[in-house]
This record gives structure tokens, C-alpha cells and sequence, in this order.
């Protein structure tokens, strides 16, 4: 920096030009970040050159040896082998390895995916504690990838991972799921969401490999409203606030269905982003305040739900909020927006929360002891896990645990979920199929993870109704 | 006109305010060393971070967290300055920019780990709460945002215009080696940029934790915004950081406000370009910025 002031003030016009590049970099990034229609992207090349287990082999493992739980001769290829898993519960077993793509660090929804993945990995402990499944412990903790919610991450990490797994034990977020896809249809791979979009109720969107729990965003917001109709007042107009995509915009979807199919008015999709793109809910909060709805569904964050519903009740809205799944977090009773939070926001889950009295539920707090988890996540991960469970152990009767054998096994396979879900059956007519019952929470700091449920079970009539036959958004 | 006092220029004039806030930390380290500091938003939500944990967690008065966790980051900044900026001096400002580069990522994962990922507040105390403005109910947290980013800013024109620190400041400013011949000492003066610097980044932090739903680490990138606040202002200007804050921000909540309503068809979140699109005209009318010195160039 010792220059003369001529050269400083020529530096400091390449700086001026660098910074006008950097910002012109900011607004394309900016732009790239609120338009969220990426394309699902497969052009990862970072493929780990993982040790591949050797395909074909037909020795069933460890069930040879006559484990409990061993269905005889069982044809295996990648993901499984004949060693026990790294620190196996059950030495003996061999090894099913799952993958995990979730958002564990920098991501939107990273405090929804460390608990997620935490109660993913109680489930198979607990699975391996009972023996394991066919003479095989589960491992899912070895390939779990960091893929920050982004479709080009996801695929990346996927390609990396996908030489040493049978299948997903989880993939989180519905756009960078879509983002592999293509490659989990190729490589036979099946997997359980962690989101709760239409499309995966249908062939057409997932292939028939993406084995979902519980109700769709879309069913989420019909359910609510019907819930809100009859326990608060019908609303006459209706608005939906969320995230671009196929989050916000399923749920919208569902408040549009729900507005026409009830002569309600459907005041619109405000669509918003995360606080870090738009910096703030401002102009969500002037479009709720200014549409005179009676009710707004919010698919959002937890964050931005709290500025939206803190900050609209301040501009003097009084109109109730629904929220989806993932607008709650226990922090939010903390924040400002906590009181009001607690007057006019009501939570939709899928099932109930931790307090709940299923057999589900005694086994999720008994895997916690006497902790609980930072958020619901950790139950959603169990949740989730119950089908590739049942996959695996009809793979396992069928004989045949190849990558194919377990695709196979999705066709008809029933789910148990312990009573914290009805039971399931993949394969059918999603109209048939589809589950149209959930839980309206309210805020509750005595609640035990600050929610307290104020129905469970809950149906509604235009939810019932609704004709599933093609994803909503 | 209720509306368009509070959502309108209030509101725009309180976020502009804290935008000004991080601009003015850009100008005085772009005038004592010539290197623009990307590392920035680091240093604002590892400012709200601190802020967060001396209010929420230690249980200080707010206005003594505030202050604490602005002392913190100053010395967080200053401590950056001697070990990652000060073996710079010499090399090309912009090899140096780069480097605040690097400062940033360090710092962002530190402030994840810190933050984690959990929502967070501040504990101010201002909340959702309205005051009375000429008859028109307001925020208190947009005035708050004023009044703090004002009387901090003023501080440090204060301190600029009359300490002997400012004056030397001032002459680091202007000549390097003349103000080393007067017998000032030049690092000393460019750590004192970075501590003022991340002092007022930690600031803008609180306020921008003061949002209703709180802060996550992510937030961060909120700060970038203050990068077409300094090229509207000008790189070494504070008076046009000050003024292009709050001409941005203004200019933000005005299209949250109206274009929904008037302008429907250019789609969701048009206030988030508008700040890029004043700079862009801003750059084309004049380069060197609203209040920018115009460059000499050797011919």
C-alpha cells in the first residue's frame, strides 16, 4: 500500500470495477436464489471411487449362518456385504449399508435435518438392538452426506455414495431429490423422502421408488382449513404464503382446491423467500395484511413464519395462520414473534408429536431417554424409516436383497408404522392410498417440544374429497 | 398516507439506516487501506451472535450487551486485521480484497458453529411494540433502528472530524507515506479502521436480530446488500454511504409496498433487485458513486 496517490486512486478504480463486478455477481445470485425452478441436475462428476461389493454373490451372508431372522439363501449385490457393520451391534450379521442426503450444517432446513437424521439413526438402532433385518445389521450412518439443500450438491454426493448403498434411508427436500431421480431409476435405488410433496404419491413423478409417509403438502392445507372451518369460522377468503416451488406451491395448490370447492375467494400465492435472500418478510406481511383474508397458510421457514405472523398481528391483521410442518420451531416461543405465535398460529402435522401414546411413540422417547429432541425433526426421521424397513424385510422373504429385489418388493408393500400412522400399502391409486388425516397443534411453552396438539386425527370433507390424481404443483 | 409513512418510509428509512451502518464500515477501511472488506457480513451476525449471548444468555442489560459485543468484534476485527490483512501492505488492493475473502468463509463457519442451527433473538427490547409518530402508529424497532445507526454514525464522524486519532485516521487516509512522515503510525491506524469497522458491523447485527421471527447464521448474507449501498455512496465516501443506505432502503420498502398492488406482473420480490438496479443506474450516470471522489486517470 505504499503507492503514491495517482496509483491509489487507480487501484481504487480497478477496486471500484471489482466491487460493480462483485455486485452485479450478488444480484445473479440474488435472482438465481428467489427463482426456485432450478432443473434437476445430474452433472456431477465427483464420483467417490468407493469399494464396490461384489455383485451377484448368492450367499445369503450372515443368514447362512443361522441368525434369528434369516430367510435362507438370499441373492445380495451393492450395499450389502458379508462383514458386520463398522461398530456392529450384532457381530455376526452382515451389512446393509443406506445412504443419507440431508442438510446437516448450512442449509435452509438444517435444524430440520440433524434431529431428522438423529431419530433416523435411533430407528435402526433400534432395529439392529432386535437383531437386524434377515441376518444383516443396518448401517446408516457411513455414507450420510451434507448435501445443504442444494439439487447440484445432492446429485454430487449421490454419485459419490451410490457404489456402496441398496438404497436411501433418506433424501432430503423435494427439488434436489428430483435432482437424482433419473440416476435412482437407473441404478434401481429406492428411498424415503424427507418432504412431503404430491408428486411422490404418483409413479410418473418418482418412478415408484420414493416411498412417502403420511399426508402431502397439498392434503395438509385442505385439512387445516377444514379444521378451521369447523372449529373456528369458515373463512370466506383464503390466502397462501410460501416459498416458490414445490413446497409453497403444493401447498398453495391445496388452498386454491380447498377455496374453489368451498365458494370461498382465494386471495392468492404470496410467494416469499428465506430471510437471507429477501432480507426480510415485509412484503409478505403488507399483502397479508392488505388481502382481508380470514385465514393464511404459511409454507415457509420457521423464521420467516414467526416474522410473517409476529409482524402482520402487529400491522393490525387478525386473521388466523395455519402453518405447514416445517414453520415450527421450539426457539420460536423465545423470539419476538412468540406471543403472537401463540394467538394466532396453529401448527399442522402429519401425526402427533412427542406426547403421542402409540406403540411408535413409546419406542422414539425410549431411544431418547430422558433428553428431547432440539425439534420434531427427530420424530419425522423415525417416521420415515418404517417403510424402507418393511422394503428391506420383504426383500429379505422374497429372497432376493439385491437393489431390483428391493425395488420389486415396493409394489405392494404394507407398512406398519406402529400405530402412529394407519397402515400403508405402496403401489396403489393414489386417491385410494393417500393418507388425509393430521394434527393441529398450538403453541404451548409447557408443551414438550412447545407445541400441545388440540386435535389429532383430524379429516376434513373437502380433504376426503379432494380427486388425487396427479400431483398438485 | 398512514401506510406510506409507516411501511413506507419508515420502515425503508430504518433498514436503510442499518444498511448504512455496514456501508459506513466498508468506507472507513476502503479509505485507511484501499481494500474493500468482503468479510463483512461475518463480522455482523457474529456480531448478533455475541449480542444474542451476552442479552439472552448472560443476562446483561441490553444496552451493556450491546456495547460488549461491540467491543468483542472490534477486537475480533482488529485481531483479523494483523494477522490476515497486515502482511498485505504493498501487494495489489485487490490481492488484499480477496483475502477478506477468505476472512469471510473462516468466519461464517465459525459462525455456524456458533449459531448453529437454531433460530436465535437478540432480546432487544423493543420486540413488536408500536410507538405514536405525528399521529401515525410506527414500529418501535424502525425507529430504533434509526436512532441507534444515526447516533453511531455520528460518533464516528465525530470522532474522525475532531480526535487527534480521527485526524490521523483521516490523514492515512489521504497519503500513506506522507502521514508515516508525520510521524503516524500507519498499521496502528489501519487496525483502528478494522475495529471501528467490525464494531459498527456488530451493531447493524443486533439490529438485524431484532426481526420478529430472530436470526439464523445464514442471515449473514443480508450484509450484502451494503455492497450497492457503497458503489450508489461511493467507495470513500461516509456522507454518500449514509445517503445511499437510506435511499436504497426507502427505495426497498416503496416497491414492497406499491408494486404488489400496482405493478403485479413483474412477480414476486421485485425489492430484492431494486438495490442492484440503482446501483447499475448510479454506475452508468456517474462511476465514481453519489458522493465518490472522481478518479484521475494518467494519460
Amino acid at each position: 500500500m505504499r503507492s503514491n496517490p495517482v496509483q491509489r486512486r487507480g487501484r481504487r478504480g480497478g477496486m471500484r470495477r471489482g466491487v460493480a463486478i462483485a455486485g452485479a455477481f450478488a444480484l445473479l445470485a440474488t435472482a438465481c436464489a428467489v427463482d426456485d425452478d432450478d432443473e434437476p441436475d445430474d452433472t456431477s462428476t465427483d464420483v467417490a471411487e468407493g469399494t464396490e461389493d461384489a455383485e451377484g454373490t448368492d450367499d445369503g451372508a450372515a443368514g447362512e449362518d443361522g441368525d434369528d431372522g434369516a430367510a435362507g439363501d438370499v441373492n445380495v449385490d451393492v450395499g450389502v456385504t458379508e462383514e458386520p457393520c463398522p461398530e456392529a451391534v450384532n457381530p455376526d450379521n452382515g451389512c446393509i449399508y443406506l445412504g443419507v442426503l440431508s442438510d446437516l450444517s448450512e442449509g435452509p432446513f438444517a435444524a430440520l435435518g440433524i434431529p431428522l437424521t438423529a431419530g433416523q439413526e435411533a430407528f435402526w438402532q433400534r432395529v439392529n438392538d432386535e437383531g437386524g433385518i434377515g441376518g444383516y445389521d443396518v448401517d446408516i450412518s457411513t455414507y450420510t452426506r451434507d448435501t445443504l439443500y442444494d439439487p447440484q450438491e445432492h446429485s454430487a454426493r449421490y454419485r459419490e455414495i451410490e457404489p456402496n448403498i441398496l438404497a436411501l434411508a433418506q433424501t432430503l427436500g423435494t427439488e434436489p431429490t428430483e435432482a437424482i431421480l433419473p440416476d435412482m431409476d437407473a441404478d434401481n435405488v429406492i428411498g424415503a423422502p424427507a418432504t412431503w410433496w404430491s408428486g411422490w404419491a404418483f409413479e410418473d413423478n418418482d418412478f415408484g421408488l420414493i416411498l412417502e409417509s403420511g399426508y402431502s403438502y397439498c392434503l395438509e392445507s385442505q385439512i387445516g382449513l377444514d379444521w378451521a372451518g369447523e372449529n373456528v369460522a369458515p373463512p370466506s377468503t383464503v390466502l397462501a404464503v410460501g416459498y416458490p416451488g414445490d413446497y409453497g406451491g403444493d401447498s398453495a395448490a391445496g388452498v386454491e382446491a380447498w377455496a374453489m370447492a368451498n365458494d370461498a375467494e382465494f386471495g392468492g400465492f404470496v410467494e416469499t423467500a428465506p430471510d437471507a435472500v429477501v432480507g426480510s418478510q415485509d412484503a409478505a406481511i403488507g399483502q397479508v395484511v392488505g388481502s382481508g383474508a380470514d385465514v393464511v397458510v404459511l409454507a415457509v421457514g420457521p423464521a420467516e413464519a414467526a416474522s410473517i405472523v409476529g409482524g402482520s398481528l402487529a400491522e393490525g391483521y387478525e386473521g388466523l395462520f395455519l402453518g405447514s410442518v416445517p414453520t415450527w420451531d421450539p426457539a420460536l416461543l423465545d423470539s419476538p414473534a412468540g406471543e403472537a405465535m401463540v394467538a394466532a398460529y396453529r401448527h399442522i402435522a402429519p401425526w402427533e408429536g412427542i406426547d403421542g401414546e402409540t406403540p411408535a411413540h413409546e419406542a422414539i422417547r425410549e431411544s431418547l431417554g430422558d433428553d428431547l429432541p432440539a425439534n420434531e425433526g427427530y420424530i419425522f426421521g423415525w417416521v420415515w424409516s418404517y417403510p424402507i424397513k418393511a422394503a428391506l424385510e420383504a426383500a429379505v422373504e422374497n429372497g432376493d436383497l439385491t437393489r431390483a429385489g428391493v425395488r420389486a418388493a415396493v409394489d405392494g408393500l404394507e407398512v406398519d408404522y406402529e400405530g402412529i400412522l394407519p397402515s400403508a400399502t405402496f403401489g396403489g391409486e393414489a386417491n385410494e392410498t393417500a393418507v388425509r388425516t393430521a394434527v393441529i397443534n398450538q403453541p404451548d411453552p409447557e408443551g414438550s417440544l412447545g407445541v400441545s396438539p388440540l386435535q389429532v386425527g383430524v379429516t376434513g370433507a373437502t380433504a376426503d374429497a379432494y380427486e388425487y390424481t396427479a400431483a398438485c404443483a | 398516507m398512514t401506510e406510506l409513512i409507516s411501511s413506507g418510509l419508515v420502515r425503508g428509512l430504518g433498514i436503510g439506516s442499518t444498511y448504512a451502518l455496514l456501508a459506513v464500515g466498508f468506507v472507513i477501511i476502503y479509505r485507511a487501506t484501499g481494500v474493500i472488506n468482503f468479510a463483512q457480513p461475518a463480522l455482523m451476525i457474529l456480531g448478533a451472535y455475541a449480542t444474542s449471548v451476552l442479552a439472552t444468555g448472560a443476562g446483561l442489560p441490553f444496552p451493556v450487551a450491546v456495547l460488549a459485543a461491540m467491543a468483542v468484534l472490534a477486537a475480533v476485527g482488529m485481531a483479523t486485521e494483523r494477522v490476515a490483512l497486515r502482511p498485505m501492505v504493498g501487494r495489489q488492493p485487490f490481492a488484499a480484497a480477496m483475502v477478506t475473502v477468505g476472512v469471510l468463509t473462516v468466519l461464517f463457519v465459525v459462525a455456524h458453529r456458533l449459531i448453529g442451527t437454531q433460530v436465535r433473538t437478540v432480546g432487544d427490547p423493543w420486540g413488536l411494540q408500536r410507538a405514536e409518530l405525528f399521529g401515525v402508529s410506527v414500529a418501535q424497532v424502525d425507529l430504533a433502528k434509526i436512532v441507534v445507526s444515526m447516533v453511531a454514525i455520528g460518533a464516528v464522524g465525530l470522532f474522525l472530524a475532531r480526535s487527534r486519532l480521527g485526524l490521523a485516521m483521516r490523514a492515512t487516509s489521504m497519503d500513506q507515506e506522507v502521514a508515516l512522515a508525520q510521524g503516524v503510525d500507519v498499521g496502528r491506524m489501519f487496525s483502528l479502521a478494522w475495529g471501528i469497522s467490525a464494531a459498527l458491523a456488530a451493531l447493524a447485527g443486533m439490529l438485524i436480530g431484532t426481526s420478529a421471527g430472530g436470526f439464523e447464521a445464514i442471515t449473514a448474507l443480508v450484509a450484502l446488500k451494503a455492497l450497492p449501498v457503497v458503489i450508489v455512496g461511493g467507495l470513500d465516501s461516509i456522507k454518500g454511504a449514509v445517503y445511499a443506505g437510506l435511499l436504497i432502503g426507502v427505495a426497498e420498502a416503496l416497491t414492497r409496498l406499491y408494486q404488489p398492488r400496482y405493478a403485479e406482473w413483474l412477480g414476486a420480490n421485485v425489492d430484492v433487485v431494486v438495490p442492484y438496479v440503482i446501483m447499475i443506474v448510479v454506475l452508468v450516470v456517474r462511476p465514481y458513486g453519489l458522493f465518490g471522489t472522481r478518479e484521475v486517470e494518467r494519460v
